[in-house]
């Protein structure tokens, strides 16, 4: 695939904002796969698919939730992508695969949904017949879920959003803002997102979770790059 | 400080005012020179400055300190105490003494009592019909500010005023709403940049402040690019 369909994609990703049920679409567009899902599930956000490009794309989903165990959840435990190009010859998950199998999938991938430290879900992506996706593939996922890991959270945060807060508490959320963004090495959105998100994952306001950060009593940690896995072995 | 020394500091004090005025200048800036003024010339124990945002509603622009209770009592004191009076009437509101006819702004005298402020000299930012903030002048002490520091408060509001005002044309309504909305959003980069300072030297966001605006004045830049640069990850201090 071209770096114009990716491009293509992204911007496609980036119109969707606040139409979740069209997520999962601009995967199908430049990846060589059959069908794909986005779930969110985790101690975050609840056990939903929030969008899937055809039934049997929900279906991958509901069984993985169903069974407790497939690419998904492996995916979002180990925030790495999981590979898995031929169903047919592999050991892992056998409850799921067989099942899996009967639904004519011959190739799944999942990716994490993270954000910062928070765990949010994943993409599955599957194909009817066995297929590969090349290291750049994996890589162009990866920033797509990114990008739809940001959608999600910003929903549901303000889904829930509470009051609006006072003037002096917005000044201390924008010093947490600053003390977040230089130990996540981001940027103020981002660590703006991550203060808002764990008000919203301990149902308490901004302001108290800014209190925490500024008295060094809550800190947010680096965690490791996301790592593709090697493309040996494709076509 | 002496008579003599004091004149001289206050002289020093409006010659830099005008000559920023002259120069071109940040309104953040400025107006954080006025408050460091006032606490270096006046006998008063720390000042404020609140800047009216897009909703009308007062907001801390600019203090003596940057620690939390400083800016909360002043932020208390513009929902419902003598700044938002100041602010409302159009004039001096003093407050000699926080525990006379004190049914008035119950939260705004429990917590600046709380903190050993005694009286409070509110002073509006104004020009003829335009209003647009107020300094606010805190002392332990019970008691009037005297007559001396009163003049020198309000000239030295004054001319920060009349400069901010008049750098457009005072008929300009809307150039200087986005003017001093610039100086209020500044203040959010600001306060990010104090959380990077505080985060990566370990130090108090009081402090953190300090090391930006010394930062600042060394390089003569404002305040606010410095803070962008931090934000940006583009300096560390």
């Amino acid at each position: 695939m071209t770096t114009h369909s990716f491009r293509v994609a992204q911007s496609a990703l980036a119109e969707t904002e606040g139409r979740l049920s069209e997520l999962a679409r601009p995967f199908l567009d430049f990846l060589p796969v059959s069908g794909v899902s986005i779930s969110t599930f985790g101690p975050l956000l609840g056990v939903e698919t929030i969008s899937a490009t055809d039934a049997r794309a929900g279906r991958i989903d509901e069984l993985q939730f169903d069974l407790g165990e497939g690419p998904c959840w492996d995916a979002l435990s180990t925030r790495h992508p999981v590979i898995e190009p031929d169903l047919a010859a592999t050991d892992s998950w056998p409850v799921f695969a067989e099942a899996v199998r009967r639904e004519d999938v011959a190739a799944i991938f999942a990716f994490p949904l993270v954000f910062g430290p928070l765990e949010i879900g994943a993409v599955d992506l599957h194909s009817t017949s066995p297929a590969q996706l090349t290291v750049r593939q994996q890589r162009q996922t990866l920033a797509l879920s990114a990008i739809v890991s940001r959608i999600l959270l910003r929903h549901a945060v303000n889904t829930g959003a509470r009051s609006t807060p006072s003037t002096y508490s917005r000044r201390l959320v924008h010093q947490a803002t600053g003390m977040v963004l230089a130990q996540l090495e981001t940027t103020p959105d981002d660590a703006y997102l991550i203060i808002q998100a764990r008000a919203y994952a301990e149902d308490r306001s901004m302001r108290e979770v800014a209190e925490d950060v500024i008295a060094r009593r809550i800190r947010f940690s680096v965690l490791p790059e996301h790592r593709t896995q090697s493309d040996e072995g494709a076509p | 400080m002496n008579e003599t020394t004091r004149i001289e500091r206050l002289l020093e004090a409006f010659a830099t005012l005008a000559d920023t005025l002259v120069a071109g200048y940040d309104v953040l800036d400025l107006l954080q020179s006025l408050v460091e003024y006032c606490h270096d010339l006046l006998d008063i124990d720390s000042a404020g400055i609140l800047l009216a945002n897009a909703d009308g509603e007062l907001e801390v622009v600019a203090s003596t300190s940057e620690a939390s209770t400083l800016v909360e009592i002043m932020q208390l004191d513009a929902d419902a105490g003598p700044c938002l009076d100041c602010f409302t009437t159009r004039a001096v509101v003093s407050v000699p003494d926080i525990d006379v006819d004190s049914e008035k702004w119950p939260d705004f005298r429990a917590i600046a009592r709380a903190q050993g402020i005694h009286s409070v000299y509110a002073i509006p930012l104004r020009l003829r019909e335009t209003i647009i903030g107020t300094l606010n002048l805190m002392r332990n002490e019970r008691g009037e500010l005297n007559p001396y520091d009163v003049r020198a408060a309000r000239a030295l509001a004054d001319v920060a005023t009349i400069g901010i005002l008049q750098e457009r044309s005072i008929r300009d309504a809307a150039a200087i709403r986005v003017q001093l909305q610039h100086a209020l959003s500044s203040r959010i980069i600001i306060e990010q940049a104090k959380g990077v300072v505080s985060e990566t030297s370990k130090l108090s966001m009081d402090a953190a402040f300090g090391q930006i605006r010394d930062h600042a004045r060394s390089r003569q830049l404002p305040l606010s690019v410095v803070a962008r640069q931090l934000v940006a990850g583009e300096l560390r201090l």
